[in-house]
């Protein structure tokens, strides 16, 4: 097992460097992190001018990435300063997506399968393909149109519709006046505050992958509700409940648990389009603006290589690593693929 | 149970059924999967004739002040953006770059990816570690973030641009399903069979494995056009990709609310007071298409594999 574990990190961790060169080659001979504007006449050099000069240049970069060194310059601003917060804001939008994703898909999907047929289970799965059928980035529009609407007719502020609690940037990494944010909330009105403004954009991201799931969860329960295994438990006089609980439900957690993790690259797509609607400044918003050269330049041709590689690089590390997790895993919970 | 052998299925497959028949037979039986495909292409070709449909084209202008950023109507089905033109042409036209783009994408990748997949799970060995280890390459980003990256890189991206961009990053899928695929099939009887009557190698795969995978690689296909139409319109509502003054799609229409509403924060998009239906009416469309997509795919799955659980 830890041979295992050992050679699959070996690989994730290759995968990862293989792709932040490739990347880094491919911008560096394209962009330059000088702020050119696009009304610059004459030609607009780039960081480097040949993949071996990218290549030197890329490896600098690698040894300044664990002293934090690497974060370079934007047009005169530092990107570390945008990323941390940034990297919180998504975090705290994923945690509280897959909490929501991994409660709600095993109740729907234990439901559904073990009234499998019922009214109840036809109104899981219409549920079920309904949900994956709408992008994210719509369910955010809507609920926050709606929630808009409810706050100006009825005085209905439960939940907050745009920002993130106390932060002064608005759309775009523009720093607003203070008078527009007011005094950033300390303590517990803060963490409470934090609260109520994750929850719309943590339904919008959620659903579509509850829906998803809770299928697969059904589909993966109902083989293991015809198992021989479970006509044993059944046999020996287990409660129906204990069944499902104990012997179906704990063996389709490993198919439950990979396929979520494998879905994180999706995840994390997604979650940039939710970050952008409700103008969460994550690490959507961050990418969007470094992309767009907002602030600075005015032209997608001011990005800065750097800015645009440690952003890169922390998406492959999130799904490189949640791919890894879930190759484990499954290792963990059934020791048939380890062989491989 | 014990007497399979007298399921329908088997009986009528000692008519003359082929298996695609009893494919077809089985997808019929789910009235919910046809209804979703007749929907689906009735929205496909809808988009596809949007010429005939709408011949003033997606970009008509109508100043009058009748006309002007009215809420739906007779007249205009899907009401009209505040320049006059009418969102259900816009739409059709929107339905019909989107489709271009996914079917495009999808055959491409289907094709890389049937490809790469074949000959890796066939031949195995180093073949089949270089496939799989670029596959890993191509998929350790989140695709909206490659996408982007791509667009960004390209500078200005037409209908065909991003149908390589997609092309080039969903073969690993299909790959990776296809190469199982194979590597299962190739140590059965009937392989080794056609290897004894001297086979080479492309007919094997050709003739014998790839026919074999047919159910599995146009399972992974269908489900392709779905994702990549996601991907898309997700890419295109952070106003990259295609522009709606180039041309408009399902993605780029829901964009420009967006666009208007960040342009003056204190304006949000709200029901009733607003212009509601330049976005809810593609939205509705894009929802419409990803229902009906699941909807066939998985009774295509169904369909095909038999023996497998279906959701």
């Amino acid at each position: 097992m830890t041979a295992f574990a050992v050679r699959r990190l070996l690989l994730s961790a290759g995968v990862l460097l293989a792709v932040s060169l490739g990347t880094f080659v491919f911008i560096a001979t394209r962009f330059t992190p000088t702020c050119y504007s696009r009304y610059s006449t004459g030609a607009i050099p780039t960081l480097a001018s040949t993949p071996r000069q990218a290549t030197a240049l890329w490896w600098n970069w690698l040894k300044g990435v664990p002293s934090g060194h690497s974060f370079g310059q934007v047009c005169g601003s530092n990107i570390g300063a945008p990323l941390w917060p940034a990297l919180g804001h998504t975090a705290a939008l994923l945690a509280a997506t897959a909490l929501l994703v991994v409660v709600f898909s095993l109740v729907l999907g234990t439901v559904a399968a073990s009234r499998a047929g019922s009214a109840l289970d036809v109104g899981v799965r219409g549920f079920a393909y309904a949900a994956w059928a709408v992008p994210a980035f719509v369910l955010a529009l809507g609920l926050q149109s709606v929630f808009n609407w409810a706050g100006q007719h009825y005085g209905f502020h439960a939940f907050g519709t745009t920002g993130w609690p106390g932060s002064c940037l608005g759309q775009g990494g523009v720093v607003l006046p203070s008078s527009l944010c007011g005094p950033a909330p300390t303590g517990f009105t803060y963490a409470a505050d934090v609260l109520r403004h994750l929850v719309l954009p943590s339904v919008a991201l959620a659903v579509a992958f509850i829906g998803i799931h809770s299928r697969y969860l059904r589909s993966s329960l109902l083989v293991a509700l015809a198992a021989p295994y479970t006509t044993t438990a059944r046999a020996k006089g287990l409660p129906e409940r204990l069944v499902v609980l104990r012997h179906a439900l704990r063996n389709s957690l490993a198919t439950f648990t990979s396929a979520l993790l494998l879905d994180f690259g999706a995840i994390f797509g997604a979650a940039m389009a939710v970050d952008w609607v409700f103008q969460f400044n994550g690490l959507g918003t961050l990418f969007i603006t470094e992309i767009a050269g907002f602030g600075a330049g005015d032209s997608a041709r001011t990005l800065n290589p750097y800015a645009i590689e440690a952003l890169l690089t922390l998406a492959a590390l999130f799904v490189v690593a949640s791919s890894f997790i879930a190759e484990v895993a499954i290792a963990a919970f059934d020791p048939r693929g380890r062989l491989r | 149970m014990t007497s399979t052998a007298f399921t329908p299925d088997v009986v009528a497959m000692r008519g003359r059924r082929g298996l695609a028949g009893l494919a077809i037979r089985r997808f019929i039986r789910r009235p919910v999967a046809v209804v979703s495909l007749l929907v689906l292409l009735a929205v496909l070709i809808a988009g596809a004739l949007a010429p005939v449909i709408a011949p003033h084209g997606w970009n008509w202008i109508d100043l009058s002040p009748s006309v002007v950023h009215r809420p739906p109507s007779l007249a205009h089905l899907f009401g009209t953006d505040p320049i006059g033109r009418d969102m259900l042409d816009r739409t059709l036209y929107g339905i019909r770059t989107t489709e271009e783009t996914a079917f495009g994408a999808a055959a491409l990748a289907t094709l890389l990816g049937v490809l790469a997949g074949a000959l890796a799970g066939y031949y195995r060995g180093w073949l089949d570690a270089v496939v799989m280890r670029i596959a890993d390459l191509v998929t350790a980003y989140p695709a909206v973030i490659l996408t982007l990256a791509a667009i960004v890189y390209l500078g200005e991206v037409y209908p065909h641009d991003l149908i390589l961009i997609f092309g080039g990053y969903m073969w690993a899928v299909v790959a990776r399903v296809v190469r199982a695929h194979i590597a299962a099939l190739r140590t059965h009887e009937f392989v080794e069979a056609a290897r004894a009557l001297g086979a080479s190698d492309l007919r094997i795969l050709f003739r014998h494995l790839l026919p074999n995978a047919g159910g599995t690689i146009l399972v992974a296909a269908t489900s392709l056009v779905g994702q990549i139409v996601l991907i898309d319109a997700t890419v295109e509502f952070f106003n990259y990709g295609l522009s709606s003054s180039v041309a408009p799609s399902l993605g780029n229409l829901i964009s420009d609310v967006v666009q208007t509403k960040f342009a003056t924060p204190t304006t949000l998009v709200v029901p009733g007071s607003s212009s509601w239906w330049i976005w809810i009416l593609p939205s509705a469309v894009l929802v419409l298409i990803l229902v009906c997509m699941n909807l066939v795919g998985d009774a295509l799955d169904a369909a095909l594999n038999p023996g497998a659980a279906s959701g």
